[in-house]
């Protein structure tokens, strides 16, 4: 059955207990509380309710639930007095969330006693649950804050994909946390496009003076990796250890026979392919890309002189 | 097709009777005595009452299945209207707001937390309008569910994990670095499991077959890298950072580095991950000692340019 169907009907099963602790309850206060859309939103709940109750299902066994001018009116429902109890998952997810936000440096004593009073009822004796959303906050005050007045900022950033150490002016536009990793996104004014940088790589940072006029429509805080012309493409075996691959890396699946799978792999620079297969070791297969073949060969000839 | 209005009401008078009659019922009497099941074939009732209790069991509503003892039936059905409840944790408006806040701008499997708990806590209350933090804690929602519900409730779970089945009792379940763990005894031992990683997860329904160790704390369990959340005899290793990147090593292992090279001891439980975490440096790190572990080095990286 559709989860649609499931949240409309959590929300009946928590709307009424509410109504019923507040009587004289306005329909607006009804509305926002529960996120009905509308009155008209509303009142198709408020009808459902009105026809069920118990067997016999005769006026006095039914429900009461209508709109009355301005308020919400329940009565008979006396059974739906309290509202179901959390599933895990629910409870799991608030916590989950407000812990992350604790452990970013963004929280609020409020949410951290919803955090502490919502433990105590759910996992009464323990400290079951821990949630960091990433290691190193350090620089991300200063970056939001930059974000936030509109301000350029200088750092110096080394670069994931090939090493590259370089000084540049970026306007921060959003700064997130994915996967355990802090980015920010912005315009990079020395490659004079939209750029994400990785925070932990920012080796020293300074906000200066100079403003900038944000874009009219921020970017999703997400890491998205957009396909270009330039990109470099290879063709890669992966064995069945290596499948975890699929799942951290945006590739094309070119065949499956249950045991190798093959990739087809793109990145903006050959040294990240040429990284990954050397991770891999005996678990993956270069099938094709000179590129990637030549990157690969003169990265792990490098290494192994570090160890002759 | 039923429509999702019919379906509601239908739901609605099943809880309500279950609620309401004190002595576990029969599939029969459901179907007999509330309205919406009538009507229906034998088959046709049966595939949507199993629904229905489905749905109802995934929103957090405990039906239970009683053997109808002392009812003189064979098998019952029963809401304890107490275990129905939620228990009030009594948040105040301001601390309801800023949980919805928090469930706004973390994302849980992908999207951003389902908003039915907060429903259930009375409503996400006014407030809108926030920078977005845009954390996102990974997938598999519904398995967390089910782990974090055997931690709360000390039941024992059993799972495939690197081809080998594992029992374990779980005692807590933790985020960091972006991925969930979970961490349990294996006999003696405290375990720390990536959650990713499990297979054919199956919870003990039996509760409190565990006690968590004496001065247990989750936080020092998972408090590693993920060289050091391995499940394997631990080493040390000596690795050195070259100028360049030692900056970066420094800061991520939390040590003092002014300039120059850097060289640390580390503990490594997970060889895998800890090989792929220096061949990331390029040949900008390269392992001192012992040398069992450079020769595993010097073999994965000849496998791979081979």
């Amino acid at each position: 059955m559709s989860s649609r169907t499931a949240f409309r009907l959590t929300r009946i099963l928590a709307m009424l207990p509410w109504v019923i602790a507040n009587p004289g309850a306005t329909i607006e206060e009804v509305r926002d509380r529960f996120g009905y859309k509308d009155t008209e939103d509303l009142a198709r709940d408020l009808d459902v309710v009105f026809v069920c109750g118990l067997p016999g299902y005769g006026p006095g066994d039914l429900m009461v639930a209508y709109i009355d001018d301005d308020e919400v009116v329940v009565d008979a429902a006396d059974y739906f007095g309290r509202a179901p109890r959390l599933s895990p998952t629910e409870a799991l997810s608030m916590l989950a969330a407000g812990m992350a936000v604790l452990s970013a440096g963004l929280g609020s004593p409020a949410l951290e006693s919803a955090v502490d009073k919502l433990a105590a009822t759910v996992a009464p004796d323990s400290d079951g649950l821990a949630v960091d959303v990433a290691a190193e906050p350090d620089l991300v005050g200063p970056l939001r804050e930059a974000a936030a007045s509109h301000r350029v900022v200088e750092m110096t950033y080394t670069s994931l994909s090939r090493g590259e150490t370089t000084r540049r002016a970026v306007e921060p536009w959003v700064v997130f946390a994915s996967l355990g990793n802090w980015y920010v996104t912005g315009y990079c004014r020395l490659a004079q496009a939209e750029r994400v940088f990785r925070v932990d790589r920012i080796r020293d940072l300074s906000v200066s003076d100079d403003t900038f006029d944000p874009p009219a429509e921020r970017p999703e805080p997400e890491v998205r990796y957009t396909p270009s012309e330039e990109d470099v493409r290879c063709r890669i075996a992966l064995a069945p250890a290596a499948r975890w691959v699929l799942d951290y890396y945006p590739v094309d699946v070119v065949s499956d026979d249950g045991e190798e799978v093959v990739i087809e792999f793109s990145a903006s620079d050959p040294s990240v392919a040429a990284r990954l297969l050397l991770r891999l070791g005996d678990r993956a297969r270069l099938l094709d890309g000179d590129e990637v073949r030549s990157a690969l060969g003169d990265l792990g000839k490098r290494i192994l002189a570090r160890y002759r | 097709m039923v429509s999702m209005r019919r379906v509601i009401e239908r739901l609605l008078n099943l809880l309500a009777f279950l609620l309401t009659t004190r002595r576990p019922v029969t599939a029969d009497e459901i179907r007999n005595q509330v309205a919406g099941y009538g009507g229906s074939s034998d088959e046709a009732f049966h595939r949507m009452f199993e629904r229905d209790k489905d749905l109802l069991r995934r929103i957090g509503i405990p039906i239970e299945l009683t053997d109808g003892n002392g009812w003189g039936l064979e098998q019952g059905y029963l809401i304890d209207p107490d275990a129905y409840r939620l228990p009030d944790p009594g948040l105040t408006d301001e601390e309801r707001a800023a949980l919805a806040l928090a469930t706004r701008v973390v994302r849980l499997g992908g999207g951003p937390a389902a908003p039915e708990g907060l429903l259930k806590l009375g409503g996400y209350g006014p407030g809108e309008g926030s920078e977005p933090l845009g954390a996102d804690l990974g997938p598999a929602a519904d398995r967390l569910g089910d782990l974090f519900s055997a931690v709360t409730r000390r039941r024992k779970v059993t799972f495939q994990y690197r081809g080998k089945e594992r029992v374990v009792a779980p005692y807590g379940l933790a985020h960091r670095r972006g991925h969930w763990y979970l961490v349990g005894g294996v006999g003696d031992e405290v375990r720390v499991f990536r959650v990713d990683r499990m297979e054919s997860l199956v919870v003990d329904p039996e509760e409190g077959t565990f006690t968590r160790p004496e001065g247990f704390s989750l936080r020092t369990a998972v408090d590693a890298h993920p060289w050091e959340a391995g499940s394997e005899e631990p080493i040390t290793a000596r690795v050195r950072f070259e100028p360049d990147m030692a900056w970066w090593a420094a800061r991520t292992l939390h040590v003092e580095h002014e300039s120059g090279p850097l060289e640390v001891d580390l503990p490594v439980s997970n060889v895998d991950a800890f090989i792929g975490w220096v061949l990331s440096f390029d040949d900008s790190a390269v392992v001192v000692s012992p040398p069992e572990l450079r020769d595993q080095i010097v073999e994965r990286v000849e496998a791979a340019i081979a």
